[in-house]
Protein backbone atom coordinates (compact mmCIF):
# COMPACT_ATOMS: atom_id res chain seq x y z
CA UNK A 1 0.00 0.00 0.00
CA UNK A 2 2.94 2.56 1.03
CA UNK A 3 4.57 1.26 -2.06
CA UNK A 4 1.48 2.15 -4.18
CA UNK A 5 1.17 5.39 -2.67
CA UNK A 6 4.96 6.29 -2.94
CA UNK A 7 4.25 5.10 -7.06
CA UNK A 8 1.38 7.50 -7.07
CA UNK A 9 3.47 10.04 -5.73
CA UNK A 10 5.63 9.64 -8.18
CA UNK A 11 3.59 9.49 -11.11
CA UNK A 12 2.17 12.75 -9.73
CA UNK A 13 5.14 14.37 -9.13
CA UNK A 14 6.25 13.74 -12.87
CA UNK A 15 2.81 14.91 -14.23
CA UNK A 16 3.39 18.14 -12.61
CA UNK A 17 7.14 18.42 -14.10
CA UNK A 18 5.71 17.99 -17.77
CA UNK A 19 2.77 19.84 -16.85
CA UNK A 20 4.63 23.09 -15.98
CA UNK A 21 7.10 22.42 -18.82
CA UNK A 22 4.39 21.75 -21.81
CA UNK A 23 1.17 23.76 -20.48
CA UNK A 24 -1.00 25.10 -22.79
CA UNK A 25 -0.72 28.15 -20.62
CA UNK A 26 3.06 28.62 -21.22
CA UNK A 27 3.37 32.35 -22.20
CA UNK A 28 6.86 34.36 -23.49
CA UNK A 29 7.73 36.90 -21.36
CA UNK A 30 6.96 40.28 -21.92
CA UNK A 31 8.91 44.03 -20.82
CA UNK A 32 9.35 47.24 -22.19
CA UNK A 33 12.55 48.15 -23.96
CA UNK A 34 13.82 51.53 -24.56
CA UNK A 35 13.64 52.58 -28.34
CA UNK A 36 15.94 54.07 -30.35
CA UNK A 37 14.49 56.99 -30.51
CA UNK A 38 14.12 57.49 -26.59
CA UNK A 39 17.63 56.65 -25.78
CA UNK A 40 18.76 59.12 -28.43
CA UNK A 41 17.15 62.06 -26.63
CA UNK A 42 18.35 61.09 -23.18
CA UNK A 43 21.95 61.19 -24.77
CA UNK A 44 21.67 64.29 -26.63
CA UNK A 45 20.08 65.64 -23.63
CA UNK A 46 22.53 64.72 -21.24
CA UNK A 47 25.50 66.31 -23.69
CA UNK A 48 23.76 69.43 -24.04
CA UNK A 49 22.83 70.06 -20.47
CA UNK A 50 26.67 69.51 -19.80
CA UNK A 51 27.27 71.50 -22.44
CA UNK A 52 25.46 74.24 -20.63
CA UNK A 53 26.90 73.96 -18.18
CA UNK A 54 30.40 74.60 -19.76
CA UNK A 55 31.49 70.70 -19.82
CA UNK A 56 32.27 68.60 -22.50
CA UNK A 57 31.32 65.03 -21.75
CA UNK A 58 30.56 61.67 -23.97
CA UNK A 59 27.44 60.09 -22.91
CA UNK A 60 26.60 56.16 -23.38
CA UNK A 61 22.98 54.94 -22.86
CA UNK A 62 22.42 50.90 -22.31
CA UNK A 63 19.44 48.76 -22.23
CA UNK A 64 18.38 46.19 -19.98
CA UNK A 65 21.03 43.55 -20.79
CA UNK A 66 23.51 46.51 -20.92
CA UNK A 67 23.91 46.57 -24.44
CA UNK A 68 24.81 50.00 -25.81
CA UNK A 69 22.31 51.99 -27.19
CA UNK A 70 23.56 55.22 -28.06
CA UNK A 71 27.56 56.09 -27.64
CA UNK A 72 28.26 60.16 -28.17
CA UNK A 73 31.69 61.76 -28.06
CA UNK A 74 31.69 65.58 -27.64
CA UNK A 75 34.73 66.71 -30.05
CA UNK A 76 36.16 68.22 -27.44
CA UNK A 77 35.90 65.47 -24.66
CA UNK A 78 38.60 63.51 -22.73
CA UNK A 79 40.62 60.57 -24.61
CA UNK A 80 38.94 58.14 -21.28
CA UNK A 81 35.47 59.85 -21.25
CA UNK A 82 34.16 57.50 -23.73
CA UNK A 83 34.64 54.08 -22.20
CA UNK A 84 34.31 55.29 -18.79
CA UNK A 85 30.51 56.75 -19.42
CA UNK A 86 30.37 53.27 -20.91
CA UNK A 87 31.61 51.56 -17.89
CA UNK A 88 29.71 54.08 -15.50
CA UNK A 89 26.36 53.10 -17.61
CA UNK A 90 27.29 49.35 -17.40
CA UNK A 91 27.52 49.84 -14.28
CA UNK A 92 24.22 51.46 -13.33
CA UNK A 93 22.48 48.74 -14.66
CA UNK A 94 24.02 45.98 -13.17
CA UNK A 95 23.28 46.97 -9.88
CA UNK A 96 20.17 49.17 -10.67
CA UNK A 97 21.80 51.69 -8.61
CA UNK A 98 23.11 55.07 -9.26
CA UNK A 99 27.30 54.38 -10.22
CA UNK A 100 28.19 56.71 -7.48
CA UNK A 101 25.80 54.98 -4.90
CA UNK A 102 27.80 51.65 -6.32
CA UNK A 103 31.16 53.73 -5.31
CA UNK A 104 29.80 54.51 -2.07
CA UNK A 105 28.84 50.93 -1.48
CA UNK A 106 32.25 50.06 -2.23
CA UNK A 107 34.37 52.42 -1.01
CA UNK A 108 35.26 50.85 2.22
CA UNK A 109 36.02 48.08 0.73
CA UNK A 110 38.81 47.57 -1.91
CA UNK A 111 37.95 43.59 -2.73
CA UNK A 112 34.83 43.96 -3.24
CA UNK A 113 34.01 40.81 -5.58
CA UNK A 114 31.56 43.52 -8.06
CA UNK A 115 35.15 45.64 -8.54
CA UNK A 116 36.81 42.20 -10.79
CA UNK A 117 33.53 42.11 -12.97
CA UNK A 118 34.41 42.93 -16.40
CA UNK A 119 33.21 46.70 -16.91
CA UNK A 120 32.42 47.78 -13.34
CA UNK A 121 33.31 50.94 -12.23
CA UNK A 122 33.28 52.75 -9.21
CA UNK A 123 32.45 56.26 -10.43
CA UNK A 124 30.19 58.77 -10.22
CA UNK A 125 27.72 59.92 -13.43
CA UNK A 126 25.49 56.91 -14.32
CA UNK A 127 21.64 56.98 -13.43
CA UNK A 128 19.25 53.53 -13.86
CA UNK A 129 16.39 54.09 -16.37
CA UNK A 130 13.61 52.58 -14.74
CA UNK A 131 10.08 52.12 -15.45
CA UNK A 132 8.89 52.23 -11.86
CA UNK A 133 10.88 49.82 -9.80
CA UNK A 134 11.50 48.03 -12.93
CA UNK A 135 15.62 49.06 -14.50
CA UNK A 136 15.32 48.82 -18.33
CA UNK A 137 18.99 50.57 -18.70
CA UNK A 138 21.44 53.08 -17.56
CA UNK A 139 22.92 56.50 -18.79
CA UNK A 140 26.25 57.45 -17.64
CA UNK A 141 28.32 60.48 -18.42
CA UNK A 142 31.90 61.27 -18.14
CA UNK A 143 33.89 64.59 -18.54
CA UNK A 144 32.83 67.09 -16.52
CA UNK A 145 34.91 67.98 -13.68
CA UNK A 146 33.33 65.60 -10.94
CA UNK A 147 31.09 62.62 -11.18
CA UNK A 148 28.13 64.88 -9.27
CA UNK A 149 28.13 67.12 -12.17
CA UNK A 150 28.41 63.77 -14.52
CA UNK A 151 25.35 62.43 -12.90
CA UNK A 152 23.41 65.99 -12.82
CA UNK A 153 23.64 65.81 -16.33
CA UNK A 154 22.35 61.99 -16.64
CA UNK A 155 19.59 62.92 -14.68
CA UNK A 156 18.56 65.87 -17.03
CA UNK A 157 18.34 63.15 -20.12
CA UNK A 158 15.74 60.76 -17.80
CA UNK A 159 13.93 64.03 -16.99
CA UNK A 160 13.67 64.41 -21.25
CA UNK A 161 11.48 61.75 -21.35
CA UNK A 162 9.92 60.73 -18.39
CA UNK A 163 6.58 60.78 -19.42
CA UNK A 164 7.35 58.05 -22.05
CA UNK A 165 8.91 55.94 -19.41
CA UNK A 166 5.84 53.57 -18.25
CA UNK B 1 89.06 72.24 -44.08
CA UNK B 2 86.39 72.13 -46.65
CA UNK B 3 84.97 69.37 -45.19
CA UNK B 4 84.80 70.58 -42.03
CA UNK B 5 82.91 73.66 -43.55
CA UNK B 6 80.56 71.23 -45.39
CA UNK B 7 79.89 69.86 -42.35
CA UNK B 8 79.00 72.76 -40.32
CA UNK B 9 76.61 73.61 -43.23
CA UNK B 10 75.02 70.46 -42.67
CA UNK B 11 74.55 70.83 -39.33
CA UNK B 12 73.39 74.15 -39.88
CA UNK B 13 70.87 73.03 -42.44
CA UNK B 14 69.36 69.93 -39.96
CA UNK B 15 69.05 72.31 -37.00
CA UNK B 16 67.15 75.13 -39.26
CA UNK B 17 65.00 72.53 -40.27
CA UNK B 18 64.03 71.02 -36.83
CA UNK B 19 64.10 74.11 -34.89
CA UNK B 20 63.13 76.64 -37.66
CA UNK B 21 61.20 79.88 -36.41
CA UNK B 22 58.73 79.16 -39.67
CA UNK B 23 57.89 75.38 -38.17
CA UNK B 24 54.18 75.45 -37.76
CA UNK B 25 51.61 72.81 -36.29
CA UNK B 26 49.42 71.12 -38.39
CA UNK B 27 46.52 72.07 -38.84
CA UNK B 28 43.30 69.42 -39.43
CA UNK B 29 39.41 69.69 -39.97
CA UNK B 30 37.91 67.42 -37.60
CA UNK B 31 34.32 66.40 -36.86
CA UNK B 32 32.30 68.30 -34.37
CA UNK B 33 29.50 66.00 -32.63
CA UNK B 34 26.51 67.97 -33.71
CA UNK B 35 28.03 67.28 -38.04
CA UNK B 36 28.51 63.49 -36.88
CA UNK B 37 25.33 63.14 -34.98
CA UNK B 38 23.45 64.21 -38.02
CA UNK B 39 25.50 62.19 -40.00
CA UNK B 40 24.56 58.94 -37.90
CA UNK B 41 20.94 59.73 -36.92
CA UNK B 42 19.65 60.80 -40.52
CA UNK B 43 21.76 57.55 -41.77
CA UNK B 44 19.37 56.22 -39.39
CA UNK B 45 16.33 57.02 -40.12
CA UNK B 46 16.72 56.99 -43.82
CA UNK B 47 17.21 53.33 -43.31
CA UNK B 48 13.93 52.78 -41.15
CA UNK B 49 11.93 55.02 -43.41
CA UNK B 50 12.78 52.27 -46.40
CA UNK B 51 11.77 49.86 -43.49
CA UNK B 52 15.08 48.68 -42.19
CA UNK B 53 16.41 48.47 -38.92
CA UNK B 54 20.09 49.24 -38.59
CA UNK B 55 22.83 50.17 -36.61
CA UNK B 56 25.35 52.85 -37.12
CA UNK B 57 28.88 54.36 -36.33
CA UNK B 58 30.20 57.61 -37.32
CA UNK B 59 34.02 57.58 -36.49
CA UNK B 60 36.33 60.13 -36.63
CA UNK B 61 40.04 60.63 -38.13
CA UNK B 62 41.81 57.88 -35.81
CA UNK B 63 39.20 55.81 -35.71
CA UNK B 64 37.66 57.08 -32.80
CA UNK B 65 34.25 56.35 -32.15
CA UNK B 66 31.95 59.78 -32.41
CA UNK B 67 28.58 58.48 -32.72
CA UNK B 68 27.29 54.75 -32.08
CA UNK B 69 23.76 54.28 -33.01
CA UNK B 70 21.79 50.73 -32.40
CA UNK B 71 18.44 50.48 -33.99
CA UNK B 72 15.24 48.66 -32.72
CA UNK B 73 15.63 45.10 -33.44
CA UNK B 74 18.43 45.01 -35.12
CA UNK B 75 20.26 41.92 -35.11
CA UNK B 76 22.95 41.68 -32.28
CA UNK B 77 25.65 42.06 -34.86
CA UNK B 78 25.42 45.33 -36.31
CA UNK B 79 26.74 47.42 -33.93
CA UNK B 80 29.99 45.36 -34.47
CA UNK B 81 29.65 45.55 -38.01
CA UNK B 82 29.10 49.34 -38.24
CA UNK B 83 32.08 49.69 -36.70
CA UNK B 84 34.25 47.58 -38.62
CA UNK B 85 32.91 48.94 -42.17
CA UNK B 86 33.55 52.37 -40.81
CA UNK B 87 36.76 51.91 -39.84
CA UNK B 88 37.72 49.78 -42.65
CA UNK B 89 36.37 52.91 -44.99
CA UNK B 90 38.78 55.36 -42.97
CA UNK B 91 41.73 52.91 -42.72
CA UNK B 92 41.23 52.60 -46.97
CA UNK B 93 39.64 56.54 -47.52
CA UNK B 94 37.56 54.35 -49.62
CA UNK B 95 33.62 53.18 -49.49
CA UNK B 96 34.64 49.72 -47.65
CA UNK B 97 32.90 47.69 -50.93
CA UNK B 98 35.38 49.22 -52.75
CA UNK B 99 38.08 47.90 -50.39
CA UNK B 100 36.05 44.45 -50.45
CA UNK B 101 35.64 44.12 -54.19
CA UNK B 102 40.13 45.34 -53.67
CA UNK B 103 40.50 42.09 -51.86
CA UNK B 104 38.19 39.75 -53.24
CA UNK B 105 40.79 38.03 -55.30
CA UNK B 106 43.58 38.51 -52.90
CA UNK B 107 42.34 36.55 -49.68
CA UNK B 108 45.60 36.52 -48.17
CA UNK B 109 45.74 40.75 -48.57
CA UNK B 110 47.55 42.06 -45.22
CA UNK B 111 45.16 44.67 -45.12
CA UNK B 112 42.33 41.97 -43.89
CA UNK B 113 44.63 41.12 -40.72
CA UNK B 114 44.66 44.35 -39.75
CA UNK B 115 42.39 44.39 -36.52
CA UNK B 116 38.84 45.40 -37.04
CA UNK B 117 39.08 45.52 -40.92
CA UNK B 118 36.16 43.86 -42.95
CA UNK B 119 35.53 43.27 -46.41
CA UNK B 120 32.05 44.55 -46.38
CA UNK B 121 30.18 47.11 -48.24
CA UNK B 122 27.82 49.77 -45.87
CA UNK B 123 30.27 52.47 -44.93
CA UNK B 124 31.67 55.96 -47.00
CA UNK B 125 34.79 57.86 -45.98
CA UNK B 126 33.84 61.34 -44.64
CA UNK B 127 35.79 63.86 -46.31
CA UNK B 128 36.38 67.72 -46.49
CA UNK B 129 37.42 68.31 -49.37
CA UNK B 130 40.52 65.44 -50.63
CA UNK B 131 40.88 64.56 -47.02
CA UNK B 132 39.28 62.04 -45.14
CA UNK B 133 38.21 63.05 -42.18
CA UNK B 134 36.33 59.86 -40.75
CA UNK B 135 33.59 57.22 -41.87
CA UNK B 136 30.45 56.30 -41.86
CA UNK B 137 29.32 52.63 -41.40
CA UNK B 138 25.70 51.06 -41.40
CA UNK B 139 24.34 47.69 -40.93
CA UNK B 140 21.29 45.55 -40.77
CA UNK B 141 19.66 46.29 -44.39
CA UNK B 142 19.25 43.32 -46.57
CA UNK B 143 22.35 44.50 -48.55
CA UNK B 144 25.39 46.43 -48.46
CA UNK B 145 24.43 48.27 -51.42
CA UNK B 146 21.08 49.40 -49.13
CA UNK B 147 23.29 50.17 -46.20
CA UNK B 148 25.62 52.41 -48.29
CA UNK B 149 22.32 54.42 -49.98
CA UNK B 150 22.13 55.29 -46.00
CA UNK B 151 25.48 56.48 -45.03
CA UNK B 152 25.85 58.55 -48.02
CA UNK B 153 22.34 59.80 -47.25
CA UNK B 154 23.76 60.76 -43.44
CA UNK B 155 26.70 62.64 -45.44
CA UNK B 156 24.67 64.35 -47.78
CA UNK B 157 22.66 65.45 -45.02
CA UNK B 158 25.64 67.63 -43.98
CA UNK B 159 27.42 68.13 -47.27
CA UNK B 160 27.73 72.00 -46.84
CA UNK B 161 29.59 71.83 -43.37
CA UNK B 162 32.24 69.45 -44.47
CA UNK B 163 34.81 72.05 -46.15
Amino acid sequence: MSKIHRLAGVSLATALAFGLATSANAQLLQHKDLSSAIARTIALTAIDACKEAGYNVSVHVVGRNGEVLVGLRHHAAGVNTFENSWKKAYTSRTFRIASGKFAENVGQNPVAGQLFLANITAARGALPIMIGEETIGAVGVSGAPGGDKDEVCAQAGIDKVKDQLR
Amino acid sequence: MIKTTIGTAALALACSLAISAHAQLVTVKQLSLPIAASIGITALETCKAQGYNVSVHVIGNMGEVLVALRGDNTGPHTMENSMRKALTSRGTRLPSGEFAENVSKTPNAGALRLGNMIPARGALPIKAGQDTIGAVGVSGAPGGDKDEACAKAGIDKVADQLK
